[in-house]
């Protein structure tokens, strides 16, 4: 399978999005998963090539609209348990 | 300790700082850095008015609040602040009230990540907030945010 691309979106692709990649990669690393990660400003996020985005519930409402890829929504950037969860949710999605 | 493990130095760290709102907690972060001369007051408004435009999201753990805005001429250098808060405050966000609020500029959107990048995995566990909020002096703030009194 071609490697996924993961995009973290926050408001200036700069600040909290580095937060949430940085999860999301440890979450990859902890389940022996591969992709690529990289954060976004949700201004462009939706140009920018990539299978999934990653974001919080008030900038997943903007961007739905324009997205071509799934958004996943993370209330708690540095949670795990949800992170983990939305993470391998996602993957399985992809398998199925 | 040596300049590489120093995730946010001292001179960038306030505790108890008095803020009534969420607006007033930022500029208080914010205020670090124009005192440091990394930011002008432009930025202090910047990272507010991001806040009003899309939302309380910078709360991105319960008790932690990552203000920050686009690169722009209003920052100067790139650099982190961090302050605790005198009164929880809420932002509005469901991961309220907020005790610790960092302040990061950024020239570019790659230049700072290395930076961040340390002070994020420090900061893996939100147990750190409650702790940091208690610290009574910028040396005790210190040492905890580098896991030295833990």
């Amino acid at each position: 399978m071609e490697e996924l691309k993961i995009q973290a979106v926050c408001g200036f692709g700069c600040g909290s999005s580095l937060f949430l990649r940085i999860k999301i990669d440890e979450v990859l690393k902890k389940h022996g998963l591969k992709a690529r990660t990289f954060c976004g400003d949700v201004g462009t996020a939706c140009s920018a090539d990539c299978d999934v985005i990653f974001t919080s519930p008030e900038l997943a409402d903007r961007m739905k609209e324009r997205a071509n890829v799934p958004i996943v929504v993370i209330n708690s950037f540095m949670d795990e348990n949800e992170v983990t969860e939305k993470v391998l949710a996602f993957f399985q999605s992809r398998e199925a | 300790m040596s300049a590489e493990h120093i995730l946010v130095e001292k001179d960038k760290l306030r505790v108890h700082v008095p803020a009534q709102t969420w607006q007033e907690a930022i500029a208080q972060a914010g205020a670090v850095l124009e005192e440091a001369g990394s930011v002008t007051h432009d930025y202090i408004d910047a990272m507010i008015a991001a806040v009003e435009e899309f939302g309380p999201y910078i709360v991105i753990m319960p008790g932690f609040a990552i203000a920050h805005a686009a690169p722009c001429p209003a920052v100067k250098k790139e650099d982190i602040a961090l302050v605790t808060l005198e009164k929880p405050l809420n932002f509005g966000s469901p991961n309220d009230p907020v005790l610790v609020v960092l302040c990061v500029s950024c020239i570019d959107h790659e230049s700072h990540l290395n930076a961040l990048q340390k002070v994020a995995v420090a900061l893996d566990s939100e147990e750190i907030f409650p702790q940091m909020a208690a610290a009574g002096t910028v040396d005790e703030l210190f040492d905890i945010l580098h896991h030295r009194s833990l």
